[in-house]
């Protein structure tokens, strides 16, 4: 259906620079996801594709046209907005059908093809309310119909899910993939909640400030983050960094936390222009309880404990670092016991002084 | 192509807002001219020279001062009593469940409602009937001669008290509003708190009460002090004689004086006068938005 | 405790209640009900009827309905509520709100210039539009239309009831620009973005999503306005008191001169009470109507 492509777009809103050089792609019927923390500049790079802000510059092309002075409704995309924006004073059926209906398509024919995309959202008793008598739910889902009823190239998603309860979202996240299974559109969806990055996309472009940070399929993100940034921002809970210097370049590179514990680095091929310090990332799911043998690299303190039933949180206190470790099921540890530690070398990363992973 | 289309829709709204502008303005060009012209006449022309004498002889020429005083003696008054009845009414309404809350609510509306003009021919009954037992009770009390002095303070018609009075009720059903509405949204929690710290009625209002309701008090006062000021119907109808002459009463007689009419001094006059109230108006909205945000949405 | 703290408020807030409820009651309520009572007798300000006003039951209503004058004054009546109330400040006190709704400069600016009108007294308005339009080819309307080859004339008399109705949307938009503006920003901004994507043309926009969120303001405003306009008497008065030959004679100004200048006291309260009626009528719909929103 079609392929976005994002070239060196830049946006001012007056004079402060809001996207600064941003480019990736989005191949047909992809789900591709901006993630990102607040303002870093996801929603107003939605919005550029969608038409409702201009470019200031660099090109956004749409199967390879450049589409930047197309008005909206011309571009063959459709949005759903944050907070819905339905009409709340016609009702779902009138909602839906809008936009054919301003373009004068026989009434008959719109009651049809608006009945067709009800049946597909649910929606097919609900026709005749008003949104203000529609839940959360239910309100979205008018969104997406009024949304897909013009069969676009292409359907945007802003934030859709964050005004939704907790388990509304887990369910409407299933709904969401369901329908691009069945649909097949390109979809460009923006989160800042990075469990619907993961779970949904193709690919993930992740933005900070204006930047593209990373930008992979998402268990390359999470796998083989490219910064400290994406490193923390994927995966929850997040990865712990650890401050070091890297000594023993030649023969055995080993990594010497600040706290005075070491592990070796085995297996990498580190230039010995590499400079200290640096950081080690390691997930809570790559640190294993252990004895207090030659095979623990460390030892802590509980400081607490967080459990979930099928696994547990320890915060391990060493010095003025503290570690998150997950442990599978329960575990009969209390603040203030001593632990030691294994880490595991396949899930080593390690970070520069400009954040940046290393070796490149 | 979307940056032209906007600024075309720009286009328009800068154009028809200048239009209205002009429109809105252009009638006070003319008082505003006229008053500093040596030469003012009726129409619009351009001063040859600029003078302050208008405005002096406004506080000098015995009339112009006479009725700035009662209008503000009077409408001050009026505002006072306003502020005062309206909050204590304005309190009641906004904290009582009782049954009768609101049919009344509804009646105050309607009463904003009632053309003035409707009113004045049975209130001018009324108002001549107090008058004439009020005058029963001044000629009892007081000596003969300070007995007009004394009538045109308590009088009812042609007396302050009256016109005070009557003013006072025209401006009620807003000021009551208003005032509610502000006391609707401040929560009993501080009322509440004082009271379990063992103050009194009276101390309450005193010290927790007033202080907190002076947004809502002062929306009111001012749209009180407004509507009073710039009220024409009440002081013709009541006032007759010369001294007692309110503000608009005033401008509008020696108006209508058709020869010697120096519209200088005419234009100075009514720019003094207009100026307390569009004063008044940008501080009441300030207050207005203070007290609505929440009201007119509900 | 308990029960004698709430029925000592009860009790108190009556009392707060009361001087409100004095002034009103005797300074509108009373005089209301004594107007109904007036206009069947035939009381008057002189003459045998001033000092002996006898009961003459619907006589004076009866006159009305033959009244030319009083007819008259309501189709004047009827005209200036329209013209000015309806269309005049509604349509322009709509279009300087959308106008001032987009990101303007001068906005504070163009904000006062339209609110000026509103805040002056009413005399002193009535005053300054008689420079505008008396004195034929003096007045400054004179000036202007003659830079467009109209001929000067003495608009009060020539043309005096269109006249009002100008003056009166002038005094008005900005009332009108105030709850259209309170009602605009009710409608979220993302509902007019949804609509330009779903391609709406600005016009369509309007037509079809603006105005129609707009009617409970718009239904609220008309009936404010049309029982405030109704009621108006300085602003026309100090212009043409109702003149020249009845050509401007709203019934504010009809019911005055029929009671102070005519003195036909019982004959005014009749009019009186016909307007009354009327607008107690529109009072009750608005006060509906207000409920339903707050």
């Amino acid at each position: 259906m079609a392929t976005i492509s994002i070239e060196n777009v830049r946006k001012n809103f007056g004079a402060v620079e809001v996207i600064k050089g941003v480019s990736f792609e989005v191949a047909d019927g992809q789900f591709s996801v901006l993630v990102g923390p607040s303002g870093c500049g996801k929603s107003t790079l939605l919005r550029m594709i969608a038409g409702l802000e201009c470019v200031t510059e660099g090109d956004i092309k749409l199967d390879g046209k450049r589409i930047n002075d197309v008005p909206p409704h011309q571009r063959g995309i459709a949005m759903v907005f944050q907070s819905y924006a339905l009409y709340p004073h016609m009702t779902v059926a009138e909602n839906i059908g809008f936009s054919l209906d301003l373009k004068k398509v026989p009434k008959a024919k719109i009651r049809q093809q608006v009945g067709q995309v009800a049946e597909l959202l649910q929606l097919s008793e609900l026709l005749d309310r008003r949104p203000s008598a529609l839940s959360g739910g239910q309100r979205q889902r008018v969104a997406i119909g009024r949304a897909i009823i013009k069969q676009p190239r292409v359907i945007l998603f802003d934030e859709p899910l964050s005004n939704l309860d907790a388990s509304l979202r887990v369910q409407m996240r299933a709904e969401l993939q369901r329908l691009h299974q069945e649909l097949k559109p390109t979809i460009v969806y923006v989160t800042h909640d990075q469990v619907e990055a993961m779970t949904m996309a193709d690919t993930i472009v992740v933005l900070n400030q204006g930047n593209v940070a990373q930008w992979a399929h998402p268990i390359e993100l999470y796998r083989h983050p490219r910064s400290t940034f994406v490193a923390t921002f994927i995966g929850s809970p997040r990865m712990n960094l650890i401050k070091g210097i890297i000594v023993g370049y030649d023969a055995t590179p080993t990594f010497a936390a600040a706290e005075g514990w070491t592990v070796p680095l085995a297996g990498r091929v580190l230039a010995a222009t590499d400079l200290q310090p640096v950081w080690l990332g390691i997930r809570p799911e790559d640190i294993r309880l252990a004895g207090a043998n030659a095979e623990a690299d460390l030892s802590g303190k509980v400081a607490i404990v967080e459990r979930l039933g099928a696994e547990t949180y320890l915060h391990v206190v060493k010095g003025a670092e503290t570690l998150l470790v997950r442990v599978q099921g329960d575990i009969a540890l209390r603040p203030g016991d001593t632990v030691h530690l294994a880490l595991d070398p396949a899930g080593f990363h390690l970070f520069d002084q400009a954040d940046q992973v290393f070796p490149a | 192509m979307t940056l032209r289309k906007f600024t075309r829709a720009e286009a328009t709204a800068y154009g028809f807002l200048t239009v209205t502008l002009l429109f809105c303005l252009l009638p006070f060009f003319w008082v505003f001219l006229a008053s500093v012209d040596p030469n003012a006449s009726l129409f619009l022309s351009v001063p040859k020279g600029i003078t302050a004498d208008h405005f002096i002889k406004v506080f000098t020429a015995n009339n112009g001062r006479r009725w700035f005083f009662n209008s503000l003696v009077t409408v001050g008054a009026t505002t006072a009593l306003v502020v005062v009845v309206g909050g204590m009414g304005g309190y009641a309404l906004s904290r009582t469940t009782a049954w009768w809350k609101s049919p009344f609510l509804y009646a105050i509306i309607l009463v904003r409602v009632l053309p003035p003009t409707a009113l004045i021919v049975p209130l001018y009954k009324f108002m001549l009937f107090a008058n004439g037992l009020m005058s029963a009770v001044v000629r009892s009390v007081v000596p003969p001669d300070s007995a007009r002095s004394a009538m045109q303070i308590c009088g009812f018609v042609d007396g302050y008290l009256g016109l005070i009075l009557v003013l006072s009720a025209m401006q009620l059903p807003l000021a009551l509003w208003i005032i509610k509405t502000y006391f609707d949204l401040t929560p009993k929690d501080y009322e509440e708190a004082a009271l379990m710290d063992g103050a009194n009625g009276f101390q309450r209002m005193h010290r927790i009460l007033v202080p907190l309701a002076l947004p809502g008090l002062g929306a009111a006062g001012l749209l009180t002090f407004i509507g009073a000021w710039g009220d024409f119907l009440m002081p013709l109808t009541f006032i007759s004689s010369a001294e007692l002459q309110l503000l608009p009463i005033g401008l509008f007689r020696a108006f209508q004086r058709a020869n010697t009419i120096d519209y200088g001094y005419l234009s100075a006059l009514a720019l003094l006068y207009m100026l307390p109230a569009v004063v008044a108006f940008g501080l009441a909205r300030r207050f207005l938005i203070q007290t609505f945000t929440g009201g007119i949405k509900g | 405790m308990a029960m004698t703290y709430e029925t000592r408020m009860a009790w108190q807030n009556r009392m707060l209640l009361v001087p409100a409820l004095v002034l009103l009651g005797c300074f509108i309520l009373i005089p209301a009900a004594a107007a109904i009572y007036i206009s069947f007798t035939n009381a008057a300000l002189n003459g045998f009827a001033a000092s002996h006003p006898q009961f003459v039951g619907l006589k004076n209503y009866v006159r009305l309905f033959s009244d030319e004058g009083f007819w008259n004054s309501l189709i004047v009546t009827f005209y200036f509520v329209f013209g000015s109330s309806i269309v005049g400040q509604f349509v322009l006190g709509l279009a300087s709100a959308i106008a001032l709704s987009r990101p303007i400069a001068f906005k504070p600016v163009f904000n006062a210039a339209i609110l000026l009108p509103n805040a002056v007294p009413e005399v002193v308005a009535g005053f300054i539009w008689i420079s505008m339009l008396g004195g034929g080819k003096y007045s400054t309307l004179s000036r202007i239309v003659g830079l467009f080859g109209i001929a000067p004339q003495n608009w009060l008399e020539s043309v005096p009831l269109l006249m009002i109705i100008v003056v009166n949307t002038w005094r008005g938009i900005a009332f009108a620009m105030i709850l259209m503006t309170s009602g605009l920003s009710a409608v979220p901004a993302e509902v007019y973005e949804a609509a330009r994507m779903d391609g709406a043309t600005p016009r369509q926009i309007f037509w079809r999503i603006t105005l129609p969120l707009l009617r409970p303001t718009i239904f609220l405003y008309m009936l404010v306005s049309t029982a405030g306009t109704i009621a108006i008497f300085g602003l026309i008065y100090t212009l043409t008191r109702g003149g020249p030959g009845g050509a401007t004679e709203i019934i504010g100004i009809y019911i005055y001169n029929q009671s102070f200048t005519a003195y036909q006291l019982g004959y005014g309260s009749a009019v009186a009470v016909i307007v009354l009626g009327v607008s107690v009528a529109i009072g009750a719909i608005y006060a509906r109507v207000l409920k339903v929103q707050v």
